[in-house]
């Protein structure tokens, strides 16, 4: 028997989930994370699940080993070589504040001190002409310092080398020639070659920063399959949402800084293909956070760049928005108001009803006074302490002179608010009212809340896939191998010249040609896409324009075409556009999507169980409601259920309040149908 | 009636919401750089009685002139103006306070049939047809300053007024692009309406309002508790305008008084120079959300703004003054004494609140602005505008901060060497910190940064920059920072010290080296 397996290794749990490859059978586990060794964690689980691993015959994981590196700022000692004359840009970080009544504001501290950044002669000018050679010297000094002084990594990062990499290739084997395997050396230009010297500095510094950790990661991984004789294919989510194999990964070890959670974004493209629903809010709701990220078009919402810690990334990533609102998150009055969140009980004391000592009411413990989690089979039958929820609750509920089942339902309704308003700000962003989307609830508590999210954001319908609590594994296992490049290409619309632009394309599409014929995609599975980054004259920000196969950039009407479609990608995104103004071209982008060969996923093989459902009483709108309580494996597809009811299962419990409507699809998702809310469809 | 903690809270975050809402709405819908980029905007939503509900910025500096504007329509025109469907606009300096680039546009908001509120945005438009493009540095009075609009319907009963926005359009120097900011504020103002529209729907105007009555008495009370905190007394200090942009040898004076007693607070602005020939002048509204600031930022700087805000602390502004200015004096750059007045009133409060003051930063803007005909990298006519940063002030515990946007402006960043040289004819040689130029003291004040540039093509230089006279002064002891200074040509035949410039002409070759504040330092140094 051979196995496709994916893997997400959180900070308290590892997730599991594994496909048969003859059957299409899925299964899924959960077993602890060992955060001292997450390299020995992956065989660990792997026994946990009781997956032999001669039957593994492909794996996918995320892994936070590179972001654990920055979380706990322990990654490598880096040296910083650019050019002569910036040397601060690091460090001045392009001047701007995040807070704007702070008078006692700092930057976020550099990885870098002042002191390991070196200035190095040489010199182009922005049309990409050499106005000083490389001071090769120099940088043999620095190749004597860092031996001296034992550092462990070079990020180098010369002024316009996104047009010309040559000064950067030069001091790259002169830096390797001296120093072998001693250090790691990193060049901006193969990192980011776009412009912007301190955003494409940041990048570098990043990836030299956390590439020796995930590295040895790596190396431990394949020497232990290999160790038995076995020649996995061991793959590596990326932030973007694709995934690579550890031999890149390796070699580029940023693109996965962000690996673990856009699984679960990547299993949101796959649910929104399964169902054809091409519009989906992604939300994940665990102990401590809540990650909302959307699918546009059956695609995920991806951005060419973004930030981690306050760092700028050029990279792709999948657009995350995280609040501080998990089933942990504590309740307070202040000033006589109810406040819940941010903070969090976290995993000890945890909430009350954990029985681990925590006495301050959290989001968990309204939902177990209200009788939504069901104290015996909640997270896989850790017993809940009942009793224990319901006295924080009432401490706090004396505190606000509330009764203390309206207390509980308030502490629900407050964070399920807060929850509302994050999705809402990132579809605003988009141009879009959340009323449009479909909503896919997974991790352990995004269930529970999804029904009345949905209600505050004007959604009628809400998706619970299979696996909720391993949504993010399940989604690695549907994603397909991707391959990002980019050129700097700046031209306006009055001196574009279209023969370049095709030869730059033939370059980047050679390059991913090459890069999907080395992660060992067969020609028949690769697809490549391109696109423009575009904005008017005077913008800052830029628009990726995508070009389609029929697209022939040296034809006559090629420019005319593109302005009109920035302009229409533009109403799209800004609500107008302005036809005729002049437009920028900044860079291009070409994405190569090897299609991973898969058999089709069977579910509902397993017959039914019998299981006695109950009926229980639940609170909702502040009273008891005789109130179905049914195990997930009790529902095949095809079954029907009107609210109020709960679905529980190992990982998660699903609540349906009453007027809602639940059935299980083909593929035994619950669908959940909700009534619109009329104040919201008035102002529609 | 009773009303449930739970229920306040949930409308308390929603009105926030709704303000960040509009915010979004209009930088996303904005056709000009300054404000999607520049976030010069700042956005309100208000109730029946122009308090604020919710209200989200881009700039830190607007607090209080957007409600200034709807409460000037109704005093004028009387409570029945307001109409359904009516969306209005005013830019009128004396009464929004800052210059005339700032548009308010704010809409009647009605539920049922009862006026409940107001969404209110103000943008700054790129031009309104001033004598230089874009305003200038030497206007002399307002009529120089290009379009003025008291209240005035741009749309009327959900229809476009046309005569007035022709009128606009024949005024400003780039139509397009301007009414299509103003649209961008329409479509912001009736996200609000719609968002507040909801919120009623939901709750009923009863709850709403008893809401807000509770989360507006929440953020009094936090006010007065914390102002109670703060010794009572008299607090003064004094600072100095390097001149008004017109008589380079004049500087002009601004003495800021503080008193705390009990649970209230005064600060009192009367003490400054009268309204000035050059454009530094500001509508008394601008003073007082200067003031504001000040205040906010020592007394509650985590809190949401809301309508409970600000009432235990009173401006006093002397009409005819700098900070109150009457018309016809100039006001285009309003903005060059904010950064000064909020200073003053953390170093009057020095004494009384030493762990949470800090010492002075490096002063505002600092405005570097090439433009000429010929942009030889694109055969078209360019005009670029950076603001340059420097030091902060140390305070108790910290050194001050190195390289950053003065506390006038927020979001904005510098412009990458690799995108100005690709863009403009200037290459930069130099962009690093200014060692030293932080004032020293038990902790350091935060250094400023030189930026030198050498010219690719002939073109013109502008620079208005301030806070030679009185440049950012340390507290307890310890040290000013270094003022700003600007050399064209350094150590060159040419050599030139300037700080304000309008329309300077320099050759390709020319070198020009900013170098920017520090900010004060904290203590006195063991050294």
């Amino acid at each position: 028997m051979t196995y496709r397996v994916a893997m997400d290794i959180g900070g308290t749990f590892t997730d599991v989930v594994s496909c048969d490859e003859t059957s299409g059978r899925m299964s899924a586990g959960k077993v602890l994370t060992t955060p001292d060794d997450l390299a020995r964690g992956v065989f660990d689980a792997l026994a946990g699940v009781r997956l032999p691993l001669s039957d593994v015959g492909f794996f996918v994981h995320g892994t936070t080993q590179g972001l654990n590196a920055l979380l706990e700022r322990r990654g490598a000692n880096v040296l910083i070589m650019t050019s002569e004359g910036i040397g601060d840009v690091y460090r001045i970080a392009r001047g701007n504040r995040s807070r704007l009544f702070d008078l006692h504001y700092r930057k976020q501290a550099p990885l870098v001190p002042r002191d390991d950044i070196v200035e190095v002669g040489g010199r182009f000018d922005a049309s990409g002409a050499e106005l000083e050679p490389l001071d090769e010297d120099a940088v043999r000094l620095v190749a004597k310092r860092v031996r001296e002084e034992g550092f462990d990594a070079v990020a180098v990062c010369l002024l316009f080398a996104y047009l010309d990499g040559s000064h950067e290739q030069r001091a790259g084997r002169i830096l390797r020639e001296e120093l072998g395997d001693e250090a790691l050396v990193v060049l901006s230009h193969e990192v980011a070659p776009e412009w912007r010297e301190y955003e494409r500095t940041s990048t570098t510094v990043l990836e030299a920063y956390t590439g020796p950790s995930v590295h040895r990661y790596l190396d431990k991984i394949e020497d232990r399959f290999s160790g038995k004789g076995l020649d996995v294919p061991v793959h590596v989510m990326q932030s973007s949402g694709g995934l690579v194999n550890a031999d890149f990964a390796r070699r580029h070890p940023l693109q996965t800084l962000l690996s673990g959670p856009v699984g679960g974004t990547m299993g949101g493209v796959a649910v929104s293909r399964l169902l054809d629903r091409p519009n989906v809010i992604c939300i994940d709701m665990g102990g401590t956070s809540f990650d909302v990220s959307l699918v546009l078009d059956h695609r995920p919402d991806v951005s060419p760049d973004g930030e981690v810690e306050g760092f700028p990334l050029l990279m792709p990533l999948v657009n995350l928005h995280t609040v501080g609102a998990g089933g942990g998150s504590l309740a307070y009055a202040e000033g006589g108001a109810l406040r819940v969140g941010p903070e969090s009980a976290g995993a000890a004391p945890g909430p009350a009803c954990y029985g681990r000592g925590g006495t301050r009411p959290t989001v968990t413990d309204a939902n177990c006074v209200l009788g939504r989690v069901d104290p015996e089979s909640f997270a896989g039958g850790m017993n809940l302490d009942v009793t224990a929820a319901r006295a924080a609750v009432a401490g706090l509920a004396g505190d606000l002179g509330m009764d203390t089942v309206e207390l509980a339902s308030g502490i629900c309704d407050v964070g399920n608010a807060k929850m509302a308003q994050a999705i809402r700000t990132l579809t605003v962003e988009h141009g879009r009212e959340p009323g449009q989307f479909a909503l896919l609830a997974f991790g352990g508590a995004g269930p529970m809340h999804a029904a009345f999210i949905a209600q505050e954001i004007g959604v009628t319908e809400v998706v619970v896939p299979r696996f909720p609590g391993a949504f993010s594994a399940w989604g690695m296992l549907e994603a397909d191998v991707r391959r990002d490049f980019s050129m700097q290409f700046f031209a306006t619309n009055a001196d574009l010249d279209t023969t370049a632009l095709a030869t730059a394309f033939r370059t980047l599409h050679g390059q991913a040609t090459e890069a999907l014929a080395e992660q060992g995609i067969a020609v028949d599975r690769r697809r490549i896409g391109h696109g423009i980054d575009m904005r008017y004259e005077s913008q800052d920000y830029t628009l990726t324009v995508p070009l389609t196969d029929a697209d022939d950039v040296t034809a006559p009407g090629f420019l005319a075409d593109i302005q009109q479609r920035f302009a229409e990608e533009h109403e799209k995104r800004y609500g107008h556009a302005t036809p005729g103004a002049p437009v920028q071209f900044v860079a291009l982008r070409t994405t190569g999507h090897g299609l991973v060969e898969r058999v089709d996923a069977q579910y509902g093989a397993a017959a039914a169980e019998e299981s006695e459902s109950v009926v229980r009483d639940v609170v909702f709108d502040g009273a008891p409601w005789p109130t179905t309580i049914v195990p997930r494996t009790a529902l095949p597809a095809g079954s029907e259920l009107a609210g109020p009811a709960i679905v529980h299962e190992e990982t998660s419990t699903t609540v349906v309040p009453p007027g809602a409507r639940l059935r299980v699809d083909d593929n035994e998702f619950l669908i959940m149908t909700l009534a619109a809310r009329p104040e919201l469809e008035a102002h529609a | 009636m009773t009303l449930s903690p739970v229920t306040t809270e949930i409308i308390r975050s929603a009105l926030i919401q709704a303000a960040e809402d509009m915010n979004m709405t209009l930088i996303r819908s904005a056709y000009t750089p300054t404000i999607y980029e520049g976030k010069d905007c700042a956005v309100a939503l208000l109730d029946r009685h122009h308090r604020v509900l919710g209200q989200s910025s881009g700039l830190p500096i607007f607090l209080g002139n957007l409600e200034e504007c709807t409460r000037h329509t109704e005093e004028r025109f009387g409570s029945d103006v307001w109409e359904p469907g009516d969306v209005w606009v005013l830019n009128d300096s004396y009464v929004g306070g800052t210059h005339l680039n700032d548009c308010t546009v704010y809409a009647p908001i009605f539920v049922s049939g009862e006026l409940v509120g107001f969404a209110a945005s103000r943008a700054h438009w790129i031009d309104m047809g001033s004598k230089d493009p874009g305003g200038s540095m030497d206007s002399t009075t307002i009529y120089q300053e290009g379009l003025r609009m008291g209240p005035t319907r741009i749309v009327v009963a959900g229809e476009e007024n046309s005569d007035v926005l022709r009128m606009i359009e024949t005024n400003v120097r780039f139509p397009y692009v301007t009414l299509g900011d103003m649209r961008a504020q329409v479509a912001c103002a009736r996200m609000g309406v719609r968002r507040l529209g909801e919120l009623f729907a939901r709750y009923g105007a009863v709850i709403v309002d008893a809401a807000r009555a509770k989360i507006f008495a929440q953020t009094e009370r936090l006010e007065r508790e914390r102002i109670a905190a703060i010794p009572d007394g008299e607090y003064e200090a004094t600072g100095w305008l390097d001149n008004d942009g017109i008589d380079l040898d004049t500087p002009l004076h601004v003495t800021v008084r503080v008193t705390v007693a009990g649970e209230h607070m005064t600060v009192d602005l009367t003490d400054c120079a009268d309204q000035a020939t050059g454009p530094v002048n500001c509508g008394r509204s601008q003073a007082i959300s200067a003031a504001r600031v000040g205040y906010k930022l020592l007394i509650s700087p985590a809190v949401s703004l809301n309508g409970g805000s600000f009432l235990p602390l009173d401006v006093q502004v002397r009409d005819g003054s700098m900070l109150g200015a009457r018309e016809p004096a100039s006001c285009q750059y309003y903005y060059s004494s904010l950064g000064m007045l909020i200073d003053l009133v953390i170093k009057a409060l020095a004494p009384a609140m030493p762990e949470q003051v800090a010492a002075a930063s490096y002063g505002d803007s600092m405005i570097v602005q090439f433009a000429g005909e010929l942009n030889p990298r694109t055969g078209q006519p360019f005009v670029t505008l950076e603001a340059t940063v420097g030091g902060w002030g140390a305070w108790h515990g910290s050194d001050g901060e190195t390289a950053l946007i003065n506390n006038v402006n927020g979001s904005l960043r510098d412009l990458p060497i690799e995108v100005v040289e690709t863009l403009y004819p200037v290459r930069v040689t130099h962009y690093g910190i200014r060692h030293g130029s932080g004032g020293a003291g038990r902790w350091r004040g935060g250094d400023g940064v030189v930026r030198e540039y050498v010219m690719e093509a002939d073109q013109d230089l502008s620079l208005w920059w301030e806070r030679s006279v009185t440049p950012a002064w340390g507290a307890f002891g310890g040290e000013a920072g270094a003022p700003p200074r600007v050399v064209l040509n350094p150590g060159g035949p040419g050599e030139r010290q300037l700080l304000k410039a309008n329309s300077l002409r320099v050759r390709r070759g020319d070198t020009l080296r900013c170098e920017s504040g520090g900010g004060g330092g904290y203590g006195v140094s063991p050294n």
